[in-house]
């Protein structure tokens, strides 16, 4: 194997030396004068003249350096080896499943389910808003105008009897916020309750919510400040646990369709290259290039 | 699979002849041109720099860890914050990233030297002695028979701060002057890795075979030449305005500040990518030594890398949404800088499938090497944070933004080199460090880091302006900034135990062998410290990794890479 990877032939004539560039001052001579002629216009004009004096020293000794013949100084091969061994005789290969590639979610639902989920669970959190406006300040327009209202400055100190009465404005804007975040939340709900381990609906129901409105509760002080005094968050949390239920119900009730990832890069281009699935007989299998592991004794 | 013992013939002897007379070692080291002298020059002359501004990082954090403090004048904190900034980037960053690359491409790819050995001694010459230049400022900054003044424009010294009304005196010249003598230098170096890099691999060593480390240093050393060059353009331009009385960044006499702007960031920010290029070569070969698997992805990560060189040359103006520009020219840099996220989300998923079902190690280097990807991480979403054109109006001249910045200058360029030290240490000095200490050090680093720079962009969000010099008690800042300063020397202790490691094991360190982390690249194949010629043998090589085939004969990785 040395004789495979070495190239055994010695590279000077009498195999016991190796010819190197030899040490020299004039690179450093040239260096410090071109630093004092930098440092000349900063200090005085003598010192700008020495740089130059250097400069010309340092380029006149380097060409004699390499010019007609570059110098050269003949270094001793020691004789010391060294061998080259691994403390880990063991070469194990990761056993791999022949389902290791077939990644999670092996299966998940429509886009049309998220929508779905999304709309239900859109629905579904009206109601405990609408009771908390009710409730709290005798409007049902009040959460609504909130949720308008958010990006709004003029809204930043209006008085609670401004934020309950109704405005076209702002009811507008609430329904077109509500709409596209439930969309988008509930396709996220339909891509990642797949994924969830256990119980969907209740992580994606109770537990995404509950961290979601403590990172918003933490975080809106800082946003929106007037926004947040106005947030009853227990009422507010209410509502995302009604979404995240409603909409992860609604979609975990949708029938599952695979996803393709398990099939081969060529398979799921639609390329009908049978060649390009199998593996070089003398390289293992694809699936196992890469995935070597040693493991000591 | 059995071991397989490999002697490697005459190709590798033992380290340096001993040497004489203190004078003698001390002129050996002066004229030498031999690679591994000179990386080593040049990471003790960027380690002490390290130190230096690490020190005044210390005076900065004093400064600010009170309310109406007057621990340092006003000028005088002016000073040492810009000289932290550029001392960071220039004299620290740079020096050891090619001090690295100096000492490890050669022998990656199974050279003798540098394509230019008298260059390459040149190129580190010059880069110390602009150092120097820039320091004597200090003392200097009026000329030899008057006081001194350091530079105290920040370091991207904006104009028209820097124009001769504004800042009388010699300090922006030493600043401009010093740097354009430094970038000389490592311009010299960039090309000598270039030519080394394309002409002088052992062979067999193809451009697919190379060690990713190697990769990267390529791609950084190409950047280096198109980065450098534009500063040193800006500069010789100021110099002009302050010494020849021309305008090219006088608004009152028809220049152009914002012209100095586009010149300091079109260097500036590939500048970044040219200091955390090389923090994602040293992972590259550190995390899968550890995770004891072959890299995940290597074209993958040949490719982002080389996106990510390619891209950072068309993001500068992210630095300036504050500035006011068109939604056009908004909305383009908004969404180049958005590139980047991807380019670097591809490298963070291949470290991580690397390490995926591998057995780890968890040394030292591969600690450091953990905390990067994590960083890595962090610190790229407070980027894409920045990215957007409204938050960075908001946050731009605020500590948010030095909080992010030192999250990718910090917590992944700094990291990484403390990984690449305790990795490479015992092939340059033949000695292990210190494992205990090295723990140590991790551990109060990496608290003391998130201590300082995750409470830093709260001080930041909550509209701490970057640059200041104190702020009254009635801010809401207290107690953040104190926070802020005790993580900041928290983390001084470690980089202390770190020196000392770095002192104690030299002497007294575990003898390291050819070989301790049981690694796959050729610099593990010459003894610990190579000999002076590296190999006496030119090296042949197969794959991607020599030493796992030469290890593993019955099953090379050759049989495997198409």
């Amino acid at each position: 194997m040395a004789d495979e990877n070495i190239h055994a032939q010695p590279q000077h004539a009498d195999g016991k030396h190796i010819q190197l560039p030899a040490p020299t001052a004039w690179p450093i001579v040239l260096a410090f004068g071109c630093t004092m002629a930098a440092a000349g216009p900063l200090t005085s004009t003598g010192i700008g003249i020495l740089g130059g004096v250097m400069m010309l020293a340092g380029c006149i000794g380097w060409f004699r350096e390499v010019l007609p013949h570059e110098h050269h100084e003949q270094v001793e091969i020691l004789d010391r080896p060294v061998v080259v061994a691994s403390r880990r005789a063991l070469v194990e290969r990761i056993q791999l499943d022949p389902r290791h590639r077939a990644h999670v979610p092996v299966e998940t639902y429509p886009v049309l389910s998220g929508i779905k989920g999304g709309i239900a669970g859109g629905v579904a959190m009206i109601i405990p808003a609408l009771i908390y406006g009710e409730i709290a300040e005798h409007s049902i327009w009040y959460p609504v105008n909130l949720l308008g209202g958010a990006g709004v400055i003029n809204w930043q100190h209006a008085p609670n009897a401004v934020i309950a009465a109704f405005h076209w404005d702002t009811f507008l804007i609430a329904i077109a916020i509500h709409i596209i975040t439930c969309l988008l939340v509930g396709l996220l709900y339909g891509a990642m309750l797949p994924m969830l381990p256990r119980h969907p609906v209740l992580l994606g129901g109770i537990l995404a919510p509950l961290l979601w409105t403590g990172l918003l509760h933490s975080f809106m002080g800082v946003i929106n400040p007037a926004l947040a005094d106005r947030i009853a968050w227990g009422w507010f949390l209410v509502s995302q646990v009604t979404f995240g239920v409603t909409a992860g119900i609604v979609v975990a009730r949708q029938e599952r369709i695979p996803t393709g990832q398990s099939l081969p890069f060529a398979a799921r281009l639609g390329i009908e290259a049978p060649g390009l699935l199998l593996s070089r007989p003398d390289a293992g299998s694809p699936v196992d290039k890469n995935k070597d592991r040693e493991d000591r004794h | 699979m059995a071991d397989q013992t490999v002697p490697l013939g005459n190709s590798l002897g033992a380290a340096y002849p001993s040497s004489g007379t203190f004078l003698e070692w001390l002129h050996s080291w002066v004229v030498t041109v031999d690679h591994k002298k000179l990386g080593i020059l040049y990471i003790a002359y960027g380690l002490f720099f390290l130190l230096v501004a690490g020190a005044e990082a210390m005076v900065i954090r004093y400064q600010l860890a009170f309310p109406n403090n007057h621990f340092v004048s006003p000028e005088a904190y002016n000073q040492i914050f810009t000289m932290h900034g550029t001392t960071m980037v220039f004299l620290a960053g740079m020096p050891i990233i090619f001090g690295l690359a100096n000492y490890m491409v050669p022998l990656m790819i199974g050279a003798r030297d540098m394509a230019f050995p008298r260059l390459n001694a040149f190129s580190f010459w010059l880069t110390a002695f602009g150092g120097l230049l820039l320091y004597f400022s200090f003392i200097g900054g009026f000329g030899l028979y008057g006081m001194g003044n350091a530079p105290d424009a920040g370091w991207f010294a904006y104009a028209p701060l820097t124009g001769s009304a504004f800042s009388p005196g010699h300090s922006m010249d030493y600043w401009a002057l010093a740097l354009i003598v430094a970038g000389f230098g490592t311009l010299g170096t960039a090309i000598n890795i270039v030519a080394t890099t394309l002409s002088m691999r052992c062979r067999g060593m193809t451009l697919t075979r190379m060690p990713l480390f190697v990769w990267l240093m390529l791609i950084v050393s190409a950047m280096t030449l198109l980065t450098i060059t534009p500063l040193t353009a800006a500069q010789v331009m100021l110099l002009l305005d302050r010494y020849l009385g021309a305008h090219f960044f006088d608004a009152q006499a028809g220049g152009a500040p914002m012209l100095w702007i586009h010149f300091f960031w079109i260097f500036g920010h590939p500048e970044v990518y040219v200091l955390v290029l090389p923090a994602f070569a040293i992972a590259n070969e550190v995390i899968p030594v550890f995770s004891r698997k072959a890299i995940f992805g290597y074209p993958a990560m040949v490719a982002a890398s080389a996106g990510i060189g390619f891209v950072s040359f068309t993001v500068w103006a992210h630095h300036m949404f504050t500035v006011g520009m068109s939604w056009v020219g908004n909305t383009f840099f908004v969404l180049s800088t958005m590139v980047v996220g991807i380019f670097t989300g591809i490298k963070i998923f291949n470290w991580i499938a690397t390490m995926w079902g591998g057995s780890i190690v968890f040394a030292t280097p591969m600690l450091f090497c953990i905390a990067f990807v994590f960083q890595m991480l962090l610190a790229g979403l407070t980027g894409i944070m920045l990215s957007v054109a409204p938050w960075d109006w908001q946050l731009h001249n605020s500590y948010f933004l030095i909080a992010h910045f030192h999250y990718v200058l910090v917590g992944v360029i700094v990291i990484a080199i403390f990984a690449a030290f305790y990795y490479w240490y015992p092939k340059a000095t033949g000695r292990m460090l210190s494992e205990r200490l090295g723990k140590w050090h991790f551990w109060l680093f990496v608290i003391g880091f998130h201590v300082t720079f995750d409470t830093m962009h709260f001080v930041g969000i909550l509209g701490m302006p970057r640059s200041i010099y104190t702020y009254q008690a009635d801010r809401g800042w207290n107690t953040l900034n104190l926070v802020i300063s005790l993580g900041a020397f928290l983390q001084g202790i470690a980089v202390a135990i770190f020196v000392w490691n770095l002192i104690y094991s030299y002497f007294r360190g575990q003898e390291a062998g050819s070989d301790p982390w049981d690694a796959w690249t050729l610099e593990w194949a010459t003894p610990s410290p190579p000999p002076a010629y590296n190999f006496a043998t030119e090296p042949e090589v197969r794959s991607r990794r020599p030493l796992w085939d030469l290890k593993h004969p019955s099953d090379p990785d050759w049989k495997y890479e198409a």
